[in-house]
């Protein structure tokens, strides 16, 4: 799983932090996705998906090993 | 529609025992009582005389205990994440554990013999060791897989 939050989030003006605090996880949790080290459930997902006002599909995207 | 309430009610009581987790407080609890009770067990062994025999297993327990608090108790902020994570750590503790259960009475009774010829008999290993080293181990993954997340 591949997925753009970092640009997402750069957009939005926001630090790892902010967003964290959005969607009530650690600032960590954001940075480990952003790295592609932890893929998040569909309600956290969802919950990015309403803070960048855009379908989980534009920011979350297969890898061919998936 | 009755045995369905019951099954849900009875799935909502399973979740919610698999969910439990102790308030984040409990965590410095946890440690206080895991140090006392190696302070303790120091003072016992070098301080006291007597018979302290019964005095060893409390403190035994007590150890085990603050540990059991500390693995149980959530962190500040928890996330799904540390869910997972605290999950994993969980599951290799277990085999670690059942791994070390197995082998170690033979890596003792080896090398008791090969210092000593004629050393000690073979025994399995006590409660006490296992728990704790399956307690440590899980702490110390779960600290860990934290910390290079």
């Amino acid at each position: 799983m591949e997925n753009t939050i970092k640009v997402e989030r750069a957009i939005l003006n926001l630090t790892q932090d902010d967003l964290a605090k959005r969607i009530g996880v650690s600032r960590q949790t954001i940075n480990s996705i952003e790295a592609n080290r932890y893929v998040p459930s569909t309600v956290l997902a969802l919950k990015l998906s309403d803070v960048f006002n855009k379908p989980v599909n534009d920011f979350f995207k297969l890898s061919n090993d998936d | 529609m009755k045995i369905d309430k019951l099954m849900e009610c009875e799935r909502n009581t399973f979740y919610k025992l698999i969910n439990f987790r102790l308030p984040s407080q409990f965590m410095i609890i946890g440690i206080a009582v895991v140090l006392l009770s190696i302070v303790m067990m120091f003072i016992r062994a070098f301080a006291m005389d007597g018979d302290t025999e019964g005095l060893k297993l409390v403190l035994q327990k007590f150890l085990l205990v603050g540990m059991l608090i500390m693995s149980l108790s959530k962190d500040k902020l928890e996330d799904e994440m540390t869910i997972a994570l605290r999950a994993q750590s969980y599951a290799i503790a277990f085999v670690v554990g059942v791994i070390y259960a197995l082998v170690m009475p033979y890596v003792e009774f080896g090398v008791s013999n090969v210092i000593n010829s004629g050393g000690e008999s073979f025994k399995n290993l006590g409660d006490f060791q296992v728990l704790l080293f399956m307690l440590m181990v899980q702490l110390m993954f779960y600290h860990n897989l934290k910390r290079y997340r």
